[in-house]
């Protein structure tokens, strides 16, 4: 009877937004990380020459880390600390050795993401305020050389966490079939949500999309 | 020059440094004596000269010193302090461009392979066909010496005149100095004469007098003989120079530990899916499972 039914979980806007972060991240992340390690040059050659990656670098990164907090400001109602939460992370070595029957049902995000959303946060806001600060040639000179460092430190330490945070990000989204193409198409299965969250199916506001059988 | 010259470049570690077999040449050291520069400039436009800078004129600012401060076109600036002790002034000049460090905080900095690199006579010089314009030498530097070109984006500052010394020529500056106030040669000569000047300094009444070679930076490649040691401030130069905490923290700490946890992710990562398999719903893809080690289920289907 559900095998017709898709639910929605990520609107069309959201999705776009998403991979419109991932292809800028790229960028990003490849050319920010030819900077931080200088031996790993060659990354930044996605943009062409190192002058290049230099100049793409905060430019790429400010068209990461905006959507991604218009994105966040989204999701922000999904993303609230719950009752349940503590009891999930608690049993999170069941959940990453499917131990399915024992783990606490939860909503629309697992508390693994909600720690990831609080995450993306945190770094993309310092990675933009301290981003603008070591702006050459446009935001630097208005700094003092002290308070440059300071930032560049600070971008340095949220930009690895980031890089982490995405990395986990991938391996839970890959792991879990189903959520790239819910992140690709929109929409999962009914039994797709009640394994990984059950909750998410008593929302009010759930929309059930009716698929014509082919 | 030849690339063997470079004994420490931008961008390298400890695992790969830079051609080490010229470490023991001798280093070479600048000597600026404060207590005989009489502020004539020369140095300033000598440097202009041999480097072919024009650094935009500037406006009258109440002060001999012009321009107005270094730039990516004005690598060796005269300037000029008034400086009030006892109730006395005085007007101290300092001949002012890179210091040289043996330990440079700018190399450290850098964000680009081989864009700072340190020649074994120790000159720190910068290679503006690899800089990428990042700045972070800029901010980096305890003397606040490297500038940032306004149209081409890149750092520019002294090269200790590199294309005249690698022929045994002194720099350009030293060669125009016109009270011998500024000197030229190797690091243990420098070093010699400076105590002799000293020593001559305190006889004639100079007590505070001395020498600024930096510790913090692991000496300079400029030293300066001032008339009070105890307050270079006076004479625009930083008490305790140093690779600050920031540089250091971002180059020692965060980037071993920063690799560290980006490989570390990838091998949990990769080991959690090869231990633990697919994660799938099997109502959606029963034919993803795999039910060929099920017997009964296979003698079924025959």
């Amino acid at each position: 009877m559900h095998k017709n039914e898709r639910i929605l979980r990520h609107t069309l806007f959201d999705r776009l937004c998403h991979w419109f972060i991932v292809a800028t991240g790229l960028v990003t992340f490849l050319t920010g990380f030819a900077f931080f390690f200088p031996s790993f040059q060659w990354l930044g050659g996605i943009a062409g020459t190192p002058q290049m990656a230099r100049f793409v670098h905060p430019i790429a990164g400010l068209m990461m880390c905006l959507p991604l907090m218009l994105m966040l400001v989204r999701y922000y109602h999904h993303n609230k600390w719950e009752k349940n939460d503590l009891k999930w992370m608690l049993a999170i070595k069941d959940v990453m050795f499917e131990n399915e029957d024992k783990i606490p049902a939860i909503g629309h995000y697992n508390p693994g993401q909600k720690v990831l959303f609080r995450t993306f946060v945190v770094t993309s806001i310092v990675l933009t305020v301290t981003g603008f600060m070591m702006w050459q040639p446009y935001f630097a000179p208005y700094f003092e050389a002290s308070t440059i460092e300071w930032a560049i430190l600070l971008h340095a330490i949220c930009a690895v966490i980031m890089l982490i945070f995405v990395m986990v990000h991938f391996w839970m989204a890959t792991w879990v079939e189903g959520s790239v193409a819910g992140m690709l198409y929109g929409t999962v299965s009914r039994a797709w949500c009640k394994k990984h969250h059950p909750n998410m199916l008593n929302d009010p506001e759930l929309k059930i999309i009716k698929q014509e059988k082919h | 020059m030849s690339a063997q010259d470079i004994i420490l470049s931008s961008g390298t570690s400890e695992l790969t440094p830079a051609a080490q077999v010229r470490r023991k040449v001798a280093k070479m050291t600048k000597l600026f004596d404060a207590t005989k520069c009489n502020g004539c400039k020369a140095c300033q436009v000598a440097c202009s000269e041999w480097n072919d800078l024009r650094a935009p004129i500037g406006e009258f600012s109440g002060s001999y010193q012009n321009p107005a401060d270094l730039s990516s076109e004005c690598w060796t600036l005269m300037k000029f302090h008034e400086f009030k002790k006892n109730d006395k002034m005085h007007w101290q000049f300092t001949h002012t461009a890179c210091m040289h460090c043996d330990d440079p905080a700018c190399l450290t900095a850098c964000s680009t392979k081989g864009a700072i690199v340190q020649r074994s006579n120790g000159t720190v010089d910068f290679d503006s066909d690899k800089c990428t314009g990042c700045g972070y030498c800029v901010s980096a530097c305890p003397f606040n010496i490297p500038r940032l070109d306004p149209i081409d984006q890149k750092a520019y500052k002294c090269t200790m005149c590199a294309d005249r010394t690698q022929i045994g020529l002194e720099p350009a500056c030293v060669k125009t100095c016109i009270t011998g106030a500024l000197r030229f040669g190797t690091r243990e000569d420098m070093l010699f004469y400076a105590d002799l000047r000293v020593k001559q300094l305190k006889e004639k009444g100079y007590a505070n007098a001395g020498l600024y070679n930096p510790e913090g930076v692991g000496g300079t490649g400029m030293v300066m003989i001032l008339h009070d040691i105890n307050q270079p401030e006076s004479y625009g130069l930083p008490a305790d120079p140093k690779t600050s905490l920031p540089v250091k923290l971002w180059q020692d700490v965060v980037k071993p530990l920063g690799a560290v946890g980006i490989i570390a992710t990838a091998a949990v990562a990769i080991a959690h899916r090869i231990t633990v398999g697919r994660n799938i719903v099997e109502e959606d893809e029963p034919a993803a499972y795999d039910h060929s080690h099920d017997d009964n289920q296979k003698s079924d289907k025959e």
